[in-house]
């Protein structure tokens, strides 16, 4: 018997995979692709439907109020169909700062519903071309400054501002066609781009400030870390399927590739770094629900990531190996997989990094009990 | 009788950790070889009393009567708390076949030796010929009278040297049209003239194991258990459970807890190299407790493991064998140095645990035969 929680989320991962399905799996995320890199708003408006935005903003604020282990559940669909929705972005990120700084806001209502889509902008690029401190600056409602690495900056239609304000930090408003915002797209390997934004006097509205600011921003970052890891697990669980397949029915000397032992062995590992993978983002994501503390959140939260890369990097990577010389093709479905881990990979850390701040923060803990 | 079923897990799991943290002797845990019954039979004799030897075998046997779930928090208890497992040849393999495939006088004569430890067991499986491909073993039986009479060798038997008896797989039938067909169980006593052990020496310089060659050693026709030439079946049926404990957590995590404590005395941890190594170690580990619990969820909830059980032995080994490497280049120049290293208060022997890995991914069905089984029944991947 499953108990009521997981039989929720089975009908969950349920509906949102016929709604995926229905809509064309991973041939609509190629013709999207191919014809501007953007999202499809319909599926946008189907996805509000189905409640998705909302999944984790409580009841009471017009949510579902189910929790990040259902979040990720939508996310590992979102990631079987390489869907280039903002999903993650949207759950994690946009409402994932209002919900906790102004669930007042008109903002909520509209992005739950789907009618409108907000990237959140709160990294800078440095001199070498690296993360650097912040220094975009937010005075008598103006913003001047610059911000790097936005996701979806490309499709939205206005953005969260995490800035320098006179005392602290502020969480900013700015709408897409404010004056004095100029957005520099760079291309992503799966077709998506990153905004680099630059303000120049750019009006925007203040929604919240102080260290307020930065701790919604922390949660914020740690609940789209490990939902972006949930992605990335369904990402591999049908890179996975896909490659299964393939070898069961390629043929060279006259029998299947998967026939080959040196073949079986390394789709198994395959299999277990998936299976792994899966039990370690569903198990934080259901720990990040009962845990309060944001820096063992936070910790947990890169768990899943450093895993989930891990995992993702190899899956796709041995994928294509697995699938020859076709797999090298621009025509064959794996390779949109192997582009898209790419992307996902190095949105809010890679593996390396987040073994690197899971360790520091495991010290920490330890040294302060 | 008490029934441990009934409690919920936390209590049974206080209770268990309880006992094996007031009665289990210090001088014990963690123990580095496997002991002689002679070191442990103090241990043995306070278990016995308590009625824990065979916390799998059903109470009107002796045993405790645990589920699947309370089973593993015992052994989760058992491995934590660094509690020898003693001469339980007899308990995990040879009990449970009797109690599932003996006749009546075979469970009245031969459980409550087991469990008293008047008997000890060794197990005659593998041969020279047949290690992974086990059906392919030699060793005959044939009637002479009311006997058994054998003739062959076994090799690899932990402990034969220290077992006053003998269960074994041996080719009753030699004509049998399949390699798995014409196998018999058999028990047979040790002390005999047609018995002969010889102990091997294994690279960490330790004698667990033995060569056992039999030349016209006999034992009574009524020490078969089951039918004539069905043992391969029943053997097997019998690997269900031992499936999930040899891929829990508990070898890795204990290594792990070492490594750091030795690594930090040795400051490798202000080692950017190291310390991503260690974290890729620490989660292997953290990740497949994750995975274990999903197994160990499915037992609770009454389901039958499936072959895909076996991910958690090839994870858990090959991780285990990563963290003892890990100690060695922790201790640098040290790294071939027998016997225990000093750092701070704590001793390390570093070989003693990179040793102890080694085998994990031999036994128990070899990593590759592992691999085997996981691409056709779970991945279906064609012959």
């Amino acid at each position: 018997m499953l108990s009521s929680d997981q039989e929720d989320l089975r009908l969950l991962r349920e509906s949102a995979r016929t709604l995926f399905e229905r809509a064309g799996g991973s041939g609509r995320a190629r013709k999207l692709r191919d014809a501007s890199g953007g999202w499809d708003s319909d599926m946008i408006g189907e996805l509000a439907g189905a409640g998705v935005f909302g999944v984790t903003v409580p009841e009471a604020n017009g949510g579902l109020g189910m929790g990040l282990a259902a979040g990720g559940v939508i996310a590992e669909e979102v990631g079987r169909v390489i869907a280039p929705e903002p999903v993650v972005l949207t759950i994690g990120l946009s409402l994932g700062l209002l919900r906790r700084l102004r669930p007042d806001h008109p903002k909520m209502e509209q992005l739950i519903n789907g009618e409108t889509n907000l990237a959140v902008a709160w990294q800078e690029r440095g001199p070498g071309g690296a993360p650097a401190d912040a220094t975009c600056r937010y005075v008598d409602g103006k913003l001047t400054g610059n911000k790097a690495w936005v996701v979806g900056a490309a499709g939205s239609h206005g953005f969260l501002v995490v800035a320098e304000g006179g005392a602290g930090p502020v969480l900013v408003l700015t709408e897409a066609t404010a004056a004095g915002l100029s957005v520099d797209k760079r291309v992503q390997a799966d077709g998506s781009s990153l905004g680099e934004l630059s303000f120049s006097g750019t009006p925007a509205e203040q929604l919240a400030e102080g260290s307020a600011v930065q701790d919604a921003l922390t949660e914020a970052i740690s609940d789209a870390t490990a939902l972006a890891a949930a992605e990335l697990v369904g990402l591999s669980q049908r890179a996975f399927e896909i490659t299964l397949d393939y070898i069961k029915t390629r043929e060279q000397f006259d029998k299947p590739i998967g026939s080959f032992q040196v073949i079986q062995h390394r789709a198994v590992d395959l299999n277990v770094m998936l299976e792994v993978a899966q039990a370690c983002v569903r198990e934080v994501l259901a720990q990040m629900d009962c845990e309060t503390v944001p820096k063992i959140r936070a910790r947990l939260a890169s768990r899943a990531k450093a895993r989930a890369v891990t995992a993702a990097k190899k899956i796709t990577r041995d994928a294509i190996q697995l699938h020859g010389a076709v797999g090298y093709t621009d025509e064959f479905e794996i390779g949109l997989y192997l582009n898209r881990a790419l992307v996902l990979s190095a949105w809010l850390g890679d593996d390396a990094y987040h073994r690197r701040i899971w360790l520091d923060a495991r010290e920490e803990e330890g040294a302060a009990q | 009788m008490t029934d441990w079923n009934a409690m919920s897990d936390a209590e049974f799991r206080k209770e268990v950790h309880q006992f094996f943290e007031t009665e289990y002797p210090e001088e014990l845990r963690h123990l580095p070889h496997r002991p002689k019954f002679a070191e442990i039979e103090h241990w043995h004799r306070k278990l016995h009393a308590k009625g824990w030897v065979a916390p799998a075998w059903p109470a009107e046997y002796g045993g405790m009567g645990l589920n699947a779930a309370k089973l593993l928090i015992f052994y989760e208890e058992q491995q934590r708390g660094g509690v020898n497992r003693g001469r339980d040849m007899g308990v995990q393999m040879v009990g449970p076949l009797i109690i599932k495939f003996g006749t009546q006088k075979q469970k009245d004569y031969w459980l409550p030796r087991i469990l008293s430890c008047e008997d000890i067991w060794c197990q005659g499986y593998s041969e020279p010929g047949a290690g992974s491909d086990l059906a392919n073993l030699r060793t005959r039986a044939e009637f002479d009278g009311d006997d058994f009479v054998i003739n062959g060798q076994k090799i690899w038997t932990t402990m034969a040297h220290d077992a006053t008896h003998i269960f074994m797989l041996v080719r009753t039938d030699p004509n049998a049209p399949k390699k798995q067909q014409g196998i018999s169980f058999l028990l047979a006593p040790m002390d005999q003239p047609g018995v002969d052990v010889r102990t091997i020496t294994t690279l960490s310089g330790e004698t667990e194991f033995c060569e056992v060659f039999f030349d016209n050693a006999r034992t009574p026709r009524e020490n078969l258990v089951g039918e004539l030439n069905k043992g391969w079946s029943m053997a097997k049926a019998l690997l269900s459970f031992e499936r999930i404990f040899i891929g829990s957590p508990g070898l890795a995590q204990n290594a792990l807890g070492q490594l750091e404590s030795f690594a930090r005395g040795r400051g490798a941890f202000d080692d950017p190299v190291f310390r991503d190594r260690f974290a890729q170690a620490a989660l292997d580990v953290e990740d497949h407790a994750a995975l274990y619990a999903r197994f160990a969820d499915q037992l609770r909830r009454g389901e039958t493991l499936g072959a895909d059980v076996s991910m958690l032995k090839i994870w858990v080994t090959e991780c285990f064998q990563r963290i003892t490497e890990l100690m060695i280049e922790a201790a640098g120049p040290d790294g071939g140095t027998v016997g225990p290293l000093q750092v701070g208060n704590v001793n390390v022997d570093v070989l003693a645990s990179f040793y102890k890995a080694r085998p994990t991914t031999i036994y128990g069905g070899s990593n590759e035969i592992q691999r085997n089984i996981l691409s056709k029944a779970v991945l279906g991947l064609p012959d």
